[in-house]
């Protein structure tokens, strides 16, 4: 075909156009369009419409283009297309490449112009109208209820859907599997883990005609469910928790996200506010959330080129990862295609690639401060925090040492306006002036809050002031900043006062002071001192001083004996007291010091082009942000705010009317729980992808996504409680000739698990398995990045037995021993894991020192359970590694091999067994 | 619009006409031509079939026929990280010697690592070899004496001046992590003749691994058993033997019992495929167990091949290492493993370690030189005594080349991807050509210009392998190794 084109487009030159000299009448058909496609057809045809102007076909010609109408009927002299083509100026002049259009033929254009531009419109006009391919099946809007009564089973509705092309196809539902085998597949795919055999013996015996719901339910409410769940989702956006690329270093900061995604799974967050959050979480308290936008790899700044190119180059690189991963992951659309030329399937174009780039052109990679979701939950956690650190602090006999650089005062709560710090001995002997860099004030209740800033009104007053320019002066003692470079020095050797009268009275608790907060300084240190507060600036009252502190200057060893020598308090020994404060002080740290994500950071847009050929270096026109136009969504404001254009975006997708969200959502969690979507292409539901198997089930599962509120749970509820997900997974012979890939569903395809999943159950049945949630990753590696290499981790302590979605994730590097099955790596997305069976896999799991550790935990948690009985030992053995008994010929052949070789060669085989690998 | 054409529609195209009944309306000639152009244009005509490959799930790497005739079976890659000065070994330019010390009239201020200074003469000397009379430079002498077997590309382009993402575009055809590695779609598309050995294979240099690491012999998209298996003659495959804390006899035992429980869950589910694979994978598990060791075991080497190679210098241990390395290469080919890609270079180090030579070039490539050239010159001279070039393909590349200038109060050179050099020989391979020019001072390629996605292109035409046809559909996209370009070079094939 290809070689067809060109003998078209030169007859055409050759045949038509003499003619168009010469005769009279003019023939739209056979000269006007012919010269459009043949001279203009290339930027401004079919393919391509540059500044948005498309010749060749009558609607888009006679619109005209972004800058305007281009023919006017009847005035070729007010014809933007007769100037351009007939402009002297070579930057104007159309085409811009090639030779100008000949005399004979501008004046046929002139002709047909000033004639009326007679265009007859013809089946090409009418084509090119309607671009076939905007009729393709998943840009049309949901097809309304099949059923039209909404059961509150719905699960029977998925059953009739998949029964009926059952039928159609000679094929019919497999009978319900087994319990011990629904119960397994349920917790494997819902959880990732195995039952207890508790519970798979407590699911056997129920005569509860609802205990398969009630353990439906009992997953959906498990905690291990998000983890289990979120997995899917980082897998196709490419989390990883570092940078990728050569030096593939630590992105400390990538694991609040994974912990977001985990937590709304868990939460059953709806979808289209997951949806928001992700792409503009910073508008609405979910800073974490945009982890999403930047999850793919970066190079960082040392590794692009200092030269202009390189970087403009990386950036559009930096910014493509945020198209496809927006496009790919939330519409199953390939935009990113577009990037260098016109999809070559779907209606996308360049334009809509830049139009989306757009939404994304403030957007930056880098850690962001995370502003606390819970804002006043968490305020009372840290208030509730301060005030038992006050009342315990309040106890002590003894207190540590002054420190030059901060001294915390827990007073007991007392209604001041004023509050006088009064210097009586410096640390050199006072040779000098005393100095203080802050005096700080809290009241009760508000420890987040200092009440004795300036900006908050209190005023400061004092014996006398070294200086009142520069580093030391009276306004710096309560500036909220801190340092020698911001402090206060009084105007007397080794003494003065400093007072601070509050806006107005408040109960206070608790004051902070010190020297110098950076460290820096430890001269002119107040090292006897009092503390006085008024009502009325008349009337004084001490309540903190140097008295009960240990002297400056003891030993280290010395001060911790003397304040666990202290005499009990309150009923409590001193070290205990001790040791809660360390404690309470350590949460509050925590929950007060600002936590990062690796999120989006954000600033003024940068302007857009569309690039030619997707080269930075070749601006074609500006743009502003744009959904693509088959959506047919009115062009956006291109003066909108960064953050605003985000929020636009977001709520495009996520609007119930968008046709593509909910149906590749919901075909997402379809293939997660049968191993096979119903569309097999999950992030491609363009042309290129794969048509539907059950088009109408898909439409009412999106819709119901929809009604629910877009509850992900309700949708596994709905699978999880029909039919067609509790058949049997035996292959029945007779319907493998008809349907061998099972794409209708006539069983439940049994699969290999995931590399996380065989871990995990394998930590869960040795016992080992650590449940902590959450946090920083714990190593599968030595080293985290860097160039030293990823050697691997062969000491596991309990970090090392958390689940494995809390691994610290290398980009690239496969995790030692499990990576092997077809784990991602986070370099490109992952919307399907392949299922690949290998000798290296085999090898990972016989051999690895990771493997046999745990079967020797295995084998002693037996030995807890079934001492002395061997036969005992081999039942337990395994039933904890694949929820039954052995049947005869493998507890005689198990016994063997425990007598010989010990239970922990029992337990290294049962975890390579394939019925410990499988979902049943 | 002829029956030929109309046969070239997509499903959609057909579609498209039936339904609008387009000829019988119209009748007219032109307007079927200005659709045909819609049509096209709209890329609703099919492309060429792709090349269907299908995996059985039991035995991944059984061998399967490529889609033309093949000139070679196999491949081995010397793959130099860091990016080997193409003006220090195999692009000739006596104007630069000439010019030596002055500006490049109209170069770059900036490069990549900062700003650039004068022009540097090659930093060895060059001389004519072989019949040829080649001019290569005296860091490469060994290699040299080979040159009327080599074909050189002089051109080579690439698509990024990074070190990572340009190892990854030389591996995987795209500077993007997460690609698959030539060797994982050349094993994809065409098995392996060795069912024991792994079917790719990835030695890393004894000084480390590459900048980009896994990702050159990464599986990408493709199915996880077509990764490489890194493993070296000093660093065995991870997790190949037990435990030294398991005997001999219960890991004996442990597989029998595993045969047993295994086989019968098999019989439970006679017809599951996936199970008689996890069967046949213990089966081949078992069979590497022995058969790497064995291969990885250099003591029945003769000492003049030791000695040939370099593997006995007990001076020079980095050089030693090499050359057991490349030893362990033709022991691997020669068993029939499908591609064996042998690092030279490891990962960033400001030169130390590989061919980065940003500062002391000279200094440095002395080093390296010594380390790579007699190794792999005994290499390829060891596979042609033992007839191996005939059906394999021998390449030796690196990722970009380097400035003519050096850096600006340096003496060395910076990143340079606009025309570097490729060394191939073996099957299939003209021999004594070299193909392509860089200008005068060596900055840029000029004349015949290629890129890295040719020289892939190349490596499967001589595997019989059509890069156009050879995809795997991912996120939507039918992906080649070579993207969307790559073209044969014919001028450097037998």
């Amino acid at each position: 075909m290809r070689s067809l084109l060109p003998h078209i487009l030169s007859a055409l030159a050759c045949v038509i156009l003499p003619i168009t000299a010469e005769a009279d009448e003019i023939d739209f058909e056979k000269q006007v369009r012919p010269l459009f496609i043949a001279r203009c057809g290339e930027c401004h045809g079919p393919k391509d419409q540059q500044s948005g102007l498309r010749l060749d076909a009558r609607h888009a010609a006679l619109k005209g283009g972004d800058s305007g109408v281009a023919i006017v009927p009847g005035n070729s002299g007010k014809s933007e297309l007769l100037r351009r083509v007939t402009s002297s100026d070579k930057d104007e002049r159309m085409p811009p490449e090639g030779d100008a259009l000949s005399k004979p033929e501008v004046d046929l254009l002139t002709r047909w112009i000033d004639r009326g531009a007679a265009w007859p419109e013809t089946e090409y006009d009418r084509l090119a109208k309607i671009d076939p391919r905007l009729e393709h099946w998943a840009f049309q809007p949901l097809r309304k209820a099949a059923h039209g009564r909404q059961e509150a089973n719905g699960n029977k509705t998925i059953d009739e859907f998949i029964e009926r092309k059952l039928r159609e196809n000679d094929l019919t539902f497999s009978a319900e599997a087994d319990r011990r085998t629904l119960i397994r597949r349920l917790w494997f795919d819902m959880l990732g883990l195995p039952p207890a055999i508790e519970e798979v013996k407590q699911f056997e015996s129920a005569n509860d005609s609802k205990a398969w719901e009630h353990l439906v339910e009992e997953a959906l409410k498990s905690l291990r469910y998000g983890e289990r769940w979120a997995q899917h989702w980082l897998d196709v956006i490419r989390y990883a928790d570092t940078h990728g690329f050569e030096v593939n270093t630590p992105r400390e900061n990538a694991w609040p996200y994974r912990d977001y995604v985990i937590r709304s799974f868990n939460e059953d967050k709806p979808y289209d506010h997951f949806i928001v959050e992700q792409l503009a979480g910073d508008a609405l308290q979910a800073d974490d959330a945009t982890g999403f936008l930047v999850a793919a790899a970066v190079l960082l700044p040392g590794q692009i080129g200092k030269d202009e190119e390189s970087k403009r180059l990386a950036r559009q690189d930096a910014l493509d990862e945020m198209i496809q991963g927006t496009s790919a992951t939330l519409l199953g659309l390939t935009i990113g295609c577009a990037r260098c030329h016109d999809h070559k399937f779907d209606p996308i174009t360049q334009r809509d690639y830049y139009g989306m780039q757009a939404f994304f052109a403030g957007v930056y990679y880098g850690d962001r401060p995370i502003k606390s979701a819970d804002g006043e939950a968490h305020l009372a956690e840290v208030a509730a925090l301060a005030i038992r650190i006050g009342e315990l602090e309040r106890q002590l006999h003894l207190r540590s040492p002054i420190d030059p650089q901060r001294n915390d005062e827990y007073i007991d709560p007392i209604t001041a306006k004023f509050v006088r710090f009064t210097i009586l001995e410096t640390i050199d002997d006072n040779k000098h002036q005393p100095c203080l860099d802050e005096l700080e004030i809290y009241a009760r209740g508000n420890p987040s809050q200092n009440i004795g800033l300036a900006s908050t009104g209190a005023k400061t007053t004092s014996s006398g002031n070294y200086s009142e320019t520069g580093k030391h002066q009276l306004r710096h003692v309560n500036d909220g900043r801190y340092g020698n470079e911001r402090s206060w020095i009084s105007n007397t050797l080794g003494g003065g006062w400093v007072q601070i009268e509050l806006h107005e009275p408040s109960k206070i608790d608790h004051l902070v002071w010190g020297r110098d907060r950076n460290g820096k300084f430890n001269d002119r240190l107040p090292v006897r001192y009092k503390i006085e507060v008024s009502l009325d600036g008349q009337q004084w009252r001490l309540v903190a001083g140097h008295t009960n502190r240990i002297p400056i200057g003891t030993p280290p060893e010395k001060i911790r004996e003397l304040l666990q020598d202290q005499p009990p308090i309150a009923g409590t020994d001193a070290p205990s007291l001790l040791a809660k404060l360390e404690r309470l002080k350590g949460e509050k740290q925590q929950l007060t010091s600002p936590r990062l994500v690796y999120g989006g950071t954000f600033r003024e847009p940068e302007a857009t082009y569309v690039l030619r050929r997707g080269d930075p270096e070749q601006r074609v026109g500006e743009i502003g942000p744009k959904v693509p136009a088959l959506f047919n969504v009115p062009l956006l404001d291109a003066t909108l705010a960064e953050q605003e254009r985000r929020l636009a975006l977001a709520r495009w997708i996520a609007s119930p009317d968008n046709p593509l969200t909910a149906r590749v959502m919901v075909n997402r969690i379809w293939m997660y729980h049968f191993g096979q979507g119903l569309v097999t292409t999950p992030s491609d539901f363009g042309l290129n992808g794969v048509r539907p198997s059950h088009p109408k089930l898909l439409d009412w599962l999106a819709g119901e996504f929809i009604r629910s509120g877009w509850s992900i749970k309700h949708i596994h509820r709905l699978v999880l409680t029909s039919r067609t997900y509790r058949q049997s997974h035996r292959v029945d012979p007779v319907s493998a000739t008809i349907d061998r890939d099972n794409q209708l569903l006539w069983r439940f395809a049994s699969r290999r698990m995931e590399g996380e999943a065989i871990r995990d159950s394998m930590l869960a049945v040795s016992g080992e398995l650590n449940l902590k949630m959450g946090g920083p990753g714990f190593d599968f590696f030595k080293s985290r990045g860097g160039l030293s290499g990823f050697p691997p981790v062969d000491q596991f302590g309990p970090e090392q037995m958390r689940r494995m979605i809390y691994s610290h994730k290398i980009r690239m590097e496969r995790v030692p021993v499990f990576g092997a099955f077809d784990c991602p790596d986070a370099g490109q997305a992952t919307p399907f894991r392949s299922q690949s069976t290998t000798a290296i896999q085999a090898l990972n799991l016989f051999n690895s020192k990771f493997v046999a550790e745990r079967a020797e935990k295995f084998a002693d948690r037996i030995a807890t359970i079934a001492a002395e009985d061997m036969n005992l030992q081999v039942t337990t053995a395994f039933e904890l590694a694949i929820g039954r008994a052995p049947i005869e010929v493998e507890r005689r052949a198990s016994l063997q091999v425990v007598k010989q070789h010990g239970l922990g060669t029992l337990c290294r085989v049962l975890f390579n067994s394939s019925e410990f690998l499988f979902i049943p | 619009m002829n029956e030929q054409a109309s046969s070239n529609l997509t499903h959609a195209g057909r579609h498209l006409l039936s339904r609008r009944n387009f000829f019988g309306q119209t009748g007219s000639a032109l307007s079927a031509a200005a659709l045909t152009q819609l049509l096209s244009q709209q890329q609703l005509l099919a492309s060429e079939d792709a090349l269907k490959i299908r995996i059985n799930p039991s035995n991944p790497h059984a061998p399967r026929q490529p889609h033309a005739v093949a000139k070679g079976k196999n491949v081995l890659v010397v793959f130099c990280a860091g990016a080997c000065s193409q003006l220090e070994t195999w692009d000739y330019k006596p104007e630069l010697i000439k010019q030596d010390g002055k500006p490049l009239p109209g170069g770059p201020s900036v490069t990549f690592q900062g700003p650039a200074g004068n022009l540097a003469r090659p930093q060895y000397r060059f001389r004519p070899r072989g019949e040829c009379g080649k001019m290569v430079s005296d860091m490469v002498p060994h290699l040299g004496e080979l040159v009327d077997d080599f074909a050189f590309v002089h051109t080579l382009t690439s698509k990024s001046n990074t070190h990572g993402p340009a190892e990854n575009f030389l591996s995987t055809g795209f500077v993007q992590d997460g690609f698959p590695s030539i060797g994982a779609w050349l094993t994809y598309a065409l098995g392996t003749e060795n069912q024991e050995l792994p079917a790719f294979v990835a030695i890393p240099d004894p000084r480390g691994v590459p900048q980009a690491s896994v990702n050159n012999w990464g599986p990408g998209f493709l199915p996880a058993v077509f990764q490489g298996t890194p493993f070296s003659s000093s660093q065995p495959i991870q997790n190949l033997l037990p435990p030294a804390s398991v005997p001999q006899n219960a890991d004996v035992a442990a597989r029998d019992l595993l045969r047993l429980i295994n086989g019968e869950h098999l019989k439970q589910n006679p017809a599951d495929s996936d199970l008689a694979a996890r069967i046949a994978s213990y089966e081949l598990a078992a069979k590497m167990q022995l058969s790497v060791p064995e291969i990885s075991d250099l003591s029945t080497e003769p000492d003049h091949v030791l000695k040939m190679y370099g593997a006995d210098d007990t001076k020079d241990e980095l050089k030693a290492g090499f050359a057991r390395n490349c030893i362990l290469g033709r022991r691997l080919i020669e068993k029939g493993v499908r591609f064996v890609q042998l690092f030279n270079g490891a990962y960033a180090s400001g030169g130390r370690l590989n061919w980065d030579g940003h500062q002391k070039l000279r200094e440095q490539y002395d080093g390296h030189g010594r380390i790579m050239d007699q190794p792999t010159a005994a290499l390829i001279r060891d596979m042609k005594q033992r007839g191996l070039l005939e059906d394999t393909l021998v390449v030796w590349c690196t990722e970009f080349g380097r400035m003519p200038m050096f850096q600006k109060g340096a003496q060395g050179r910076d990143h340079n991807p606009n025309g570097f050099t490729a060394v191939l020989t073996g099957a299939g391979v003209k021999r004594g050509v070299s193909y392509g020019t860089t200008d005068e001072l060596g900055f840029k390629a000029v004349e015949n210009v290629s890129s890295v996605h040719d020289l892939n292109a190349t490596i499967l035409h001589l595997l019989g392998l059509d890069h156009q046809r050879l995809t795997f559909r991912h996120n939507g996209i039918d992906r080649r190794l070579t993207d969307v370009h790559g073209q044969v070079i014919r001028e450097i094939l037998a």
